[in-house]
């Protein structure tokens, strides 16, 4: 696995991410809370066109022809393969994997890649305010086996000790290898991990994930704008304005 | 239909910002929130229409009414 393979799992997660946040913009429990979902959706979409358009910097582009075709093609977690269901599982992705993600963003800033140290800085900003409102409502409470599946897929997602992220910090294209990147998570979140497991044999290093499975047909044919296309009018055209 | 809250104890938080350091701070709306994180996030979500430079929140309850709209009407 490449930097840029990593760059653009960060930047598939934030994507899917966001499009999960968009879909609890109605659903939230507060009406704030509804806008928040909405305003960090639309964060994480950015978010991701921002990573993307760093990897022609980063080398050979790592996104081959299997995106339109293959949904497991997508680079991210489980957690974001589906809707979610309940309040507990966007507070548990709130907290815990957009946190995870933020955290490696905070590697790849501290690094040594110059155009990650400076395109991806503004982020962690706007970041500031999703761990806000994740770290908040965690303290609300959460269905523990969803958190305790949050945290491992974190787990799971910093990779193993002797993966592909511990090299790249060897390289010091990250500032952290896994062991850190999970220290500053618990860390973040004020909080210790419940005992999580990981079966190793079982890692996808490009997917950085144990679990099988993709996402969900409908979101699939959202990202490739074909879902869009069901409301256009006939013909497939728009009309021109006056 | 009323609005839920699901929140058992909430404060209100005004919510003051300025788009330059020469302006001074002045108020665009308000905010309810259980503790202050939540309040800065809902404040950011909400009212994160124009470039601010600085946002900035007060408790309601830490606001001292010289006097009020009844009051000047009668002067």
């Amino acid at each position: 696995m490449s930097l840029a393979t990593l760059v653009l799992a960060i930047a598939d997660c934030k994507q899917l991410l966001g499009m999960r946040y968009a879909e609890w913009s109605i659903r939230a429990p507060t009406l704030e809370a509804d806008i928040a979902a909405a305003a960090m959706g639309l964060d994480d979409l950015g978010h991701s066109r921002v990573l993307l358009g760093t990897l022609e910097s980063l080398g050979p582009d790592p996104r081959g022809p299997d995106r339109e075709q293959d949904p497991a093609a997508f680079l991210n977690v489980a957690f974001l393969d589906r809707p979610w269901q309940s309040w507990s599982e966007f507070v548990a992705a709130n907290a815990v994997l957009d946190t995870a993600f933020t955290t490696m963003i905070e590697a790849c800033v501290e690094g040594e890649v110059e155009v990650l140290q400076s395109r991806l800085r503004k982020m962690l900003m706007e970041e500031r305010f999703h761990f806000l409102h994740g770290r908040s409502w965690l303290r609300e409470g959460v269905e523990p086996g969803t958190l305790s599946r949050a945290w491992q897929e974190a787990l799971e997602w910093f990779g193993p000790p002797d993966g592909e992220v511990a090299a790249l910090h060897e390289a010091g294209a990250l500032s952290m290898g896994p062991g850190q990147l999970w220290a500053r998570l618990e860390t973040k979140l004020g909080m210790s991990a419940p005992s999580v497991a990981v079966d190793w044999e079982a890692f996808d290093p490009l997917r950085r994930r144990t679990r099988p499975g993709a996402i969900d047909a409908s979101t699939f044919e959202m990202i490739r704008g074909l879902e869009e296309r069901r409301y256009m009018p006939a013909g497939g055209s728009r009309k021109k304005a006056g | 239909m009323p609005f839920a809250r699901v929140h058992q104890s909430v404060a209100e938080y005004e919510v003051f910002a300025r788009k330059s350091r020469s302006e001074p701070l002045h108020q665009v709306g308000s905010v309810v929130a259980p503790d202050q994180s939540l309040a800065m996030a809902y404040a950011r979500a909400t009212y994160d229409e124009e470039r601010w430079v600085e946002m900035v929140l007060v408790p309601k309850e830490a606001l001292i009414s010289v006097w009020g709209p009844a009051e000047a009407d009668q002067s």
